[in-house]
């Protein structure tokens, strides 16, 4: 036990002492933080002035329509003010690229080009002619017939500029849509109130009747899943090294003159595993912090804010799965470590178990759907997968219990069972330097070590 | 534990590797207050043997016992060991190091802090205390090492070639700590191919050949044994005589002397005779025992 400790010390204190964990502890934050503003600092970047197009409106009376959409299609719409951030929040990538694009709020000059009985084949070299020479950036054709088949057509330098395009389009189909209801005699402002849509709102009937919204569990249940992504992403190469560490310095022979190899390997990956729990509560604690008071500043304003309520139990659950996806993956590459020579070798073999995980959260899907049925029973029972598939049923409709603590019972031991045969491997392997072992090789050493 | 029960035991060891045997039939067993010189050349099986010894390798056939009982992790704790394969954390402070190292044979407190002190000063390395191994020199490295393995004050002291790689001084300086310890009590195992060292440091003596004992027993004995066969002679002329293969079976040249071992059947008389004959003179013939290095040779090669 003694052993053990000074194991689990040696790794922890080696590590936690470096200049390489005090700025990764400081900067990370940082830097993730430059990820969500850095893009948007550059698509907030105008280069050049406004979008100069010339519209040849052939149906002769849509221009002014056309030209009051576009103008007006950057700033916001009544009814859309009404829940910006909601949909901010839910938003996919591509959604977000294109609002960005529309906060940009790109300028536009628009300038009208009378047919005056030309043929329209003319106007369009013409205005090609006035594109090449810069003088313009493109040019918009309204066909006569735009009101019944929906069709326009823009030619420009550019036309690969999705948010000039998406600009047009829009302004477009607004005057469109506006013109086709003032023929019907519609009020415009009246059909947007009136096809407002309608948001569905869920609640969950637990065990002891209570209600609640289970929305911002299950984002809970990804957030979870993602930190354990990360986290083995970030110190799976630092266990695999930690292993690795004593066969390139021949230290090993020493270690095993002294200890047994379940506890050095257990103290290793322990000791790294502490290591990498105490950035994650520093930063925990700095984000709650900063939530805090972010919260008591908008409270402060009046504002309304609904803070996660989550029942103790599933926050006690979610620590537990967590704490176990972590360890059932760092045990991986403690068990390739004690298989391989070097660090970058070792990298490529723990990848493709590594990918479980990413396995793991597509199986969420199905158990979401049923959560009660033999399938979501059985993956939830699977160590590689449970952290993930049980906490996404105690969220959606909680097992027994005793489905719960088997799933961590079978999580647990394997990650012992791993750790013990990951020690064999190490203290045979290392009577035999620079090889690499072969699979039969390492199962004879399990049995015989 | 009585006087008479030998520290280490090792009864009719075999190990293999696939189908390399890298030890067979192996038995010995060095006692208390003596040091045990392990001998024989590379890949005779040496490090193989320690291995079972210290309870890294468990013996395919065959009984290991330290200290009259069986190997437990509580009896590792009284061995110290000093690997061929010589590794130290390089980024780890040297103190720190060897109070982990202390710390895996349940040794610490203010003790160890005493005992680290100590030692570091008897070996010169006080002002490197605080420094990372990788700023150490490759001998001071060897000598913070060898700390390491008499630092939790062992029963059982193995050391794998521990004067490989340094220089004459330090090579004294812990030769001197190892006779000590030996004067304390403790039982020492020495493994080495260089038999001019273990001539001059050990008691007993095992030599391993091709994963065999050849020869086992205290260094006198087993040198009585092979007889006054050698002669150290310095003498001007009779090179032909010393040359012809009926009466020297080998000739090795020194600075200003040379040292032949007469070849069977030719007793010293017969090659002062032939010299005296040949009318070269002679300013020195002595008798001398045979060196470990000679008997090793000659029983290494006899296999081969």
């Amino acid at each position: 036990m003694r052993k053990f400790l000074a194991v689990i010390k040696r790794e922890y204190s080696q590590r936690v002492r470096t200049k390489m964990f005090i700025a990764a502890t400081v900067l990370g934050p940082l830097v993730i933080s430059l990820f969500g503003v850095v893009p948007a600092l550059i698509f907030s970047i105008k280069a050049g002035g406004p979008v100069r197009i010339a519209v040849v409106d052939q149906t002769g009376r849509m221009y002014s329509r056309v030209q009051k959409a576009i103008m007006d299609e950057g700033e916001p719409v009544e009814d859309q003010s009404k829940a910006p951030t909601a949909k901010a929040l839910n938003a996919n990538s591509s959604e977000r690229i294109e609002r960005a694009g529309a906060l940009q709020e790109e300028s536009f000059a628009l300038e009208e080009i009378p047919l005056a009985g030309r043929p329209i084949d003319q106007v369009k070299v013409e205005l090609g002619e006035r594109v090449r020479k810069q003088e313009i950036d493109g040019y918009l054709i309204l066909p006569a017939n735009l009101l019944q088949n929906g069709k326009a057509e823009f030619f420009g330098r550019n036309a690969g500029d999705v948010f000039t395009k998406g600009r047009l389009e829009d302004g477009v189909s607004e005057a469109v849509r506006e013109e086709r209801l003032a023929g019907a005699n519609i009020d415009a402002t009246t059909v947007r109130k009136l096809s407002r849509p309608v948001k569905l709102q869920s609640f969950k009937i637990g065990e002891r009747g209570e209600e609640r919204d289970t929305g911002e569990e299950f984002i809970l249940v990804f957030a979870a899943g993602f930190v354990i992504y990360l986290t083995i992403l970030m110190y799976g190469q630092v266990i695999l090294g930690a292993v690795i560490e004593e066969k390139e310095t021949r230290i090993a022979e020493i270690l095993f003159s002294s200890v047994k190899p379940f506890p050095l390997m257990m103290g290793k990956l322990i000791g790294v595993s502490l290591v990498a729990l105490t950035q994650l509560s520093i930063w925990g604690l700095a984000f709650a912090a900063f939530a805090i008071y972010g919260v008591g500043v908008l409270s402060a304003q009046g504002l309304p804010v609904n803070l996660p309520n989550i029942a103790p139990i599933v926050f006690l659950y979610f620590t537990l799965f967590f704490l176990l996806g972590y360890f059932v993956y760092a045990t991986i590459y403690a068990l390739v470590g004690s298989m391989v020579t070097t660090t970058q070798e070792g990298g490529q073999l723990a990848m493709p178990i590594i990918l479980l995980l990413v396995v793991a959260f597509y199986l969420a899907f199905p158990v979401i759907r049923s959560p009660d049925s033999t399938f979501a029973f059985w993956v939830s029972m699977f160590p590689f997968f449970s952290p993930i598939t049980m906490l996404v049923r105690i969220v959606t409709q909680t097992p027994p219990f005793w489905q719960i603590a088997l799933s961590l019972v079978i999580g647990f031991a394997t990650v012992v069972l791993l750790t013990w045969v990951a020690g064999r491997i190490y203290r045979t392997g290392m009577l035999m330097y620079g090889k690499r072992a072969t699979i039969p090789e390492v199962w004879r050493w399990v049995r015989e070590a | 534990m009585s006087i008479s029960t030998p520290t280490v035991s090792v009864d009719s060891v075999t190990k293999r590797f696939g189908d390399f045997t890298a030890v067979s039939n192996l038995s010995l067993s060095a006692r208390a207050g003596r040091v045990y010189g392990l001998l024989g050349p590379n890949g005779a099986g040496k490090t193989t043997t320690i291995r079972m010894i210290v309870n890294i390798t468990a013996p395919d056939s065959g009984r290991v016992e330290l200290f009259g009982r069986p190997i437990t992790g509580e009896l590792q704790d009284r061995v110290g060991y000093l690997p061929e394969e010589r590794g130290l954390y390089k980024k780890m402070k040297i103190g720190d190091q060897l109070k982990f190292f202390a710390e895996l044979k349940n040794v610490s407190g203010k003790e160890v802090d005493k005992r680290i002190d100590g030692w570091l000063a008897r070996l010169r390395l006080t002002e490197w205390k605080n420094k990372k191994a990788a700023e150490l020199s490759k001998g001071m490295q060897q000598k913070a090492q060898f700390v390491t393995a008499i630092l939790h004050n062992p029963d059982l002291l193995i050391l794998d070639e521990p004067f490989s790689g340094l220089d004459p001084v330090n090579v004294e300086l812990i030769k001197e700590i190892v006779l000590e310890l030996k004067l304390a009590g403790k039982t020492i195992i020495f493994s080495t191919h260089q038999m001019e060292v273990a001539e001059k440091i050990c008691d007993d003596i095992c030599l391993i050949n091709r994963s065999q004992k050849v020869l086992e027993g205290p260094l006198r004995e087993v040198k009585q044994s092979f007889g006054r066969n050698a002669v150290a002679l310095r003498v001007e002329g009779g090179d032909g005589i010393l040359s012809d293969p009926s009466l020297v079976s080998k000739l090795e040249r020194h600075s200003d002397e040379v040292e032949v071992l007469l070849a069977p059947g030719t007793n010293a008389q017969d090659l002062l005779q032939q010299l005296v004959a040949a009318k070269a003179i002679v300013s020195k013939f002595e008798m001398i025992e045979p060196s470990l290095k000679d008997i090793f040779i000659q029983h290494v090669s006899e296999v081969e």
